[in-house]
Formats: C-alpha cells, structure tokens, sequence
C-alpha cells in the first residue's frame, strides 16, 4: 500500500507537468481523488505549472534582427579560421610607413654618416634599402597603432552620439533621429577592416576591444535614420553593461603609448 | 520540427552543406531556428542579451560541429541540444563571475507584459510572480534547470527532452518530477495563481 503511494506520487507529479495519458493518467486521477495529501501536493504542483506556462519568457521575441546575428555568427567564423598566411600589407598603410622611412633617412642620414670612420668606399644603396627591417616593420607597427587608437576614438564619438541623441523624428512619435551615424558607421567599419587586416599583430591587444566596438557599429550602421527610443536605449544599456566607452578610452590611451 | 517550405532546403539538405564547409546555409537554417534556440537559452539564462549571445555561439557551434551531426536525429532537436548546453555552460561561467543576479524582463520588455495584463494590479502581480519564479528556477541544479525550460518553456515532450538532453526518459521523469517539488516550495502561497 506504502510502496503504491509513493510510486503513484511520482505520478502525481508527473500528471501536474500534463506528461501522464492513458491508463497511468487514470490511476493518477484515482489516487488523488483517493488521497487528500496527494490531492494538496496536485494543487500545489499544478499552480507552479501553471506559473510557468505564463512566463513571458515564452513568447519573448529576440531584440536583435536575425540578419545582424547571421553577419556575428559569419564574423566569428572569420576568426576561428586558421590564418594560412600573413596578409598582404595594405598599401595605404604600407605607403605612409615607407614614406616615414625616407623622410628618417634623409633627415638622420647625414648625421649617421659623419660618425662613420673611415667608411669604405661602397656602392651607394637605394633609400629603402638601406632602412633596417626592423626599423621599417616598428614604424609600420606604430602607425598602425595610431590608426587604430583614431579609429577608436572616432567609433566612440559616433556611439556615444546615438547614446546622447534627443531630437525627435518630425513625423513619428516616439522616435528619435540619429542623423548621420548609421553612415558613419558604415564607413568606420570598412575603416576597422582595413586595420585588422593590415596589421594584425600591431593591434592583437586591442583585438577585443575593436571586436565589441564592431557589433556596436554594426548595430548602428542597421539602424534607419528614425528610430524607436527603445531600440537607442537598448543599445546604450549593452554600451553601459559592456562598459565599453571607459575600455575604449583605456585601450586608445595604450595603443597612443 | 522540419519546416515544409517549397522551393526551399530542408534542415537535411542545410545541415549536410554545412558539413561540407559551405558556410552560406548557416544563414537559411539560422532564419528557421533563431527564434526557437532564443526562446530555448532565455528560458534556461533569462537574460535577453546572454540568450542572444548563446545563440550566436550555438551556430559557431554547429558550423564547427556540423560534420558531426549523423543524421540520427533531426536537425532541430541537435540544433536544440548545441543551444542548451551553450546555456549551461554560460550559466556556469556567470556563476564563477559570481554576476548579480537581475530577473527577467527589464525595461522594454515590461511593454510585453503591459499588453498581455490589462489591469495595473494584473501587473503587479504577473511581474512579482514572474520575479519570484525567476529567483526559484535559479536555485534548480542545471540539469533540472534544463529539463523545466525545455518542458514547461518549450512544451517538449519527454521523449524530445531526453533526445535534447542525451537522458534516459525515466531521468528526465524523476528529473522533471524533483524540479517541480523544488519549485513548488520556492514559491510563495500568495504568489500561486
């Protein structure tokens, strides 16, 4: 009778969760029509249930559009695949770099060569080639650091005006215009490309940072120019739970050494 | 769970691409079964913003692991499990970061409720039941966290939940039976509907 009861329990419980049928359903509906504690321990169960069932969780529509999280997903995939060969550099970073080069040797070499005694009487080399590697990869390096650290600083000023912006659209209620940042987005994020591809090791500690910056930018560059205030302070409360305006100043300050 | 969409791929057919490294059937699949994986990890997390990063991470996953599926099962029930156990494994990271806890539905979502309750005291009350639940599911040991989303959030039947879940069906029972217990003496008496 005992061992009954308390395989019926079970039961009971299972039945309160609506995952019994049949002929189990029946003895289960016996039993607690038999048995007042069993009864109670129904009621009590069939009220978390039910409190369950009108979770709102349910029904909750994502935040994000699916096209924004196909394009993380596709970027993530991007960094997870092994990198088979150094990128090309870029020539308009290389350029500059090259250019820094020369104007260091022309402005140095004189004096460079006063200190030389005796020189011997060699051919006289090309201007770049008479540029150390090192030194030439250390200027690109520090370039590609100050790019990145501008980048930062102009990704923030773009955010941080979406964040700020009160002015409301002049036909929709409710909205507010966010005027040209979602272009200005846009052209930052062709600007990021640029930058990690060119110089991936120069910025692999801002890689992070430059990251979480993106999908904000990405969230932005999708906005139209009127949009729901909701969706801004949606965007300024992940901006505040990433604290990402204080790690981008942080990481602009070291990238600028 | 197949979707029967003419001129479309089915998840078979995706599922297969993706095996094959063709990253462009991440994106059809993805359509189909974003809101559905969302719904799966808010319901285990009850944060919007981490439900949306472990559905990110699920179809990292399943790209990643995509020449693992056999075909055994269909791809929404192993999309279904990736989702889970990326939210269990968030779950846990969150627990070592010790992050404070914040119920579900904050701010905009309370727009939700507002529609779904009329009255002010409905409101009030659905909004203290749904914090005092989100506080009782949070006491429940992962595995029967697991098994009350996919149920009572999902409307699995057992038998999916232990093919999601790789469990024997008399677990997911006695599981699903000691979740209940549990959250029946979490929750306040004035509180019950």
């Amino acid at each position: 009778m005992i061992l009954a009861h308390l395989r019926l329990r079970r039961r009971v419980a299972l039945l309160a969760a609506g995952v019994v049928d049949g002929d189990d359903q029946a003895e289960a509906r016996a039993h607690v029509a038999a048995c007042p504690r069993c009864r109670e321990e129904y009621a009590a169960l069939e009220s978390v249930v039910s409190a369950l069932e009108s979770d709102p969780v349910r029904d909750a529509e994502p935040d994000l559009p699916v096209s924004v999280l196909i394009d993380r997903v596709q970027r993530d995939l991007d960094y997870a695949a092994p990198k088979t060969a150094r990128p090309a550099v870029e020539w308009r970073l290389a350029l500059p770099a090259a250019a820094a080069a020369v104007l260091a040797l022309v402005l140095l070499g004189p004096e460079l060569a006063s200190r030389l005694v005796p020189a011997p009487p060699v051919p006289t080399p090309g201007p770049l080639a008479a540029v150390p590697l090192e030194v030439l990869d250390r200027l690109e390096r520090n370039m590609a650091r100050e790019h990145a650290a501008r980048y930062l600083s102009d990704a923030q000023d773009v955010l941080l005006a979406v964040a700020a912006t009160q002015v409301d659209c002049e036909r929709e209620n409710d909205r507010i215009d966010v005027g040209e940042a979602p272009d200005r987005s846009r052209q930052l994020l062709a600007r990021r490309a640029l930058l990690v591809e060119s110089q991936p090791e120069a910025v692999a500690s801002a890689r992070t940072v430059l990251d979480e910056v993106e999908l904000a930018l990405r969230e932005v560059a999708e906005l139209p120019s009127c949009v729901r205030r909701r969706d801004v302070r949606r965007l300024r409360q992940e901006m505040d739970r990433r604290q990402l305006h204080m790690r981008i100043r942080l990481m602009t300050r070291e990238l600028e050494g | 769970m197949e979707p029967s969409q003419e001129g479309s791929a089915s998840d078979r057919d995706l599922m297969a691409r993706l095996a094959g490294g063709d990253r462009e059937a991440l994106a059809p699949l993805m359509e189909r079964h974003y809101q559905r994986l969302y719904r799966i990890a808010l319901s285990y997390l009850r944060q919007p913003d981490d439900a949306l990063d472990t559905v990110q991470e699920t179809f990292v996953k399943a790209f990643q692991n995509a020449g693992r599926w056999d075909g055994s099962v269909e791809a929404g029930p192993w999309l279904s499990r990736v989702a889970i156990n990326q939210s269990i494994d968030r779950w846990r990271r969150n627990r070592r970061r010790q992050a404070t806890f914040a119920p579900f539905v904050e701010g905009d979502h309370d727009a939700v409720l507002a529609d779904a309750s009329p009255s002010p005291d409905q409101r009030v009350r659905r909004r203290e039941l749904r914090d005092r639940l989100a506080l009782a599911l949070d006491t429940l040991p992962e595995r029967q966290r697991a098994v009350v989303a996919l149920r009572h959030h999902q409307e699995m039947t057992l038998e999916e939940i232990a093919e999601t879940l790789g469990m024997r069906l008399g677990t997911v029972k006695s599981t699903l039976h000691r979740a209940l217990a549990r959250l029946r003496d979490a929750m306040p008496e004035e509180l019950k509907p």
